[in-house]
């Protein structure tokens, strides 16, 4: 079974050392956001689904840059491609000139 | 149920402050718990053919099963997929939960979830999801994690998504 968390404390997800987290920076409580804001949920979900695809390996705390209540969320129409702020995100981490993580991993059960 | 957030009770819940206490109590914890590889699980299949679970520890519970105690509990509730906004209760006193009261998804995105099966963005939604409450010893959370994680893959489930408080 595959597994993405949402972590709030960026200290803790990497304690955690799950196979794959995004992290907020927003206050507890609202992990996926603000009340009645379903664009904006929506588009936590598709990071989220976006990082169970896409993440290259195991360890990986990915900071979404969102601000709280400073964004403005689109609808999201195309699920099957990662939004740009995840995307961009995650190739800080992953792609040339990244800091490479030298925590292995198991081999795919 | 008031808005307010303490933690144990007696320690007052802002932001930052709630931050440095959750570094505080899981830090030594989880640095003597999660020694050796992290697990990897790749996705095997195409999202839109994925069943996909909710796990919150937002202390997310049916209204008509046991509360979570507020100072510490060890155990988790299920929860049906089919649940309504008006079905579920929040037993959590470590967060400001004046929001999520007023909409679930905050730290349960079920309705969100049900949206996508309906749009076949997942495959399906989990019959069952689990709900976690406040508990500052992640040793004694073990047992029942590791029961979550046994009835998760055995029911089938591709995808558990993890929401925190």
């Amino acid at each position: 079974m595959t597994t993405v968390g949402l972590a709030l404390v960026k200290e803790v997800a990497y304690a955690a050392r799950a196979p794959r987290f995004l992290y907020l920076h927003w206050p507890f409580g609202h992990a996926l956001g603000e009340p009645g804001n379903v664009p904006q949920q929506r588009a936590v979900l598709h990071d989220m689904l976006s990082m169970a695809v896409a993440a290259p390996r195991a360890g990986l705390v990915v900071p979404l840059p969102y601000r709280w209540r400073r964004e403005a969320y689109a609808a999201t129409l195309d699920w099957t491609t990662p939004g740009p702020a995840f995307s961009t995100a995650l190739a800080s981490l992953t792609g040339p000139g990244s800091i490479s993580d030298p925590r292995q991993h198991r081999a795919p059960a | 149920m008031s808005g307010s957030a303490t933690l144990f009770g007696v320690i007052p819940v802002g932001s930052a402050f709630g931050r440095f206490v959750s570094r505080l109590i899981a830090l030594p914890q989880l640095r003597r718990l999660t020694t050796g590889d992290i697990p990897w699980t790749p996705l095997r299949k195409p999202i839109a053919d994925c069943t996909v679970a909710l796990i919150s520890t937002g202390g997310v519970h049916l209204r008509g099963d046991h509360p979570f105690h507020l100072n510490g509990d060890s155990t988790y509730r299920v929860i049906p997929g089919s649940a309504r906004r008006e079905d579920l209760a929040i037993s959590h006193q470590a967060y400001d939960k004046t929001d999520a009261l007023r909409d679930i998804n905050l730290v349960f995105p079920i309705e969100r979830l049900r949206e996508l099966e309906a749009e076949r963005v997942i495959g399906r939604l989990s019959d069952v999801h689990y709900g976690f409450g406040l508990m500052g010893s992640a040793q004694k959370l073990m047992p029942a994690i590791k029961e979550v994680a046994r009835r998760l893959g055995r029911s089938g489930v591709d995808l558990a998504l993890l929401v925190p408080a």
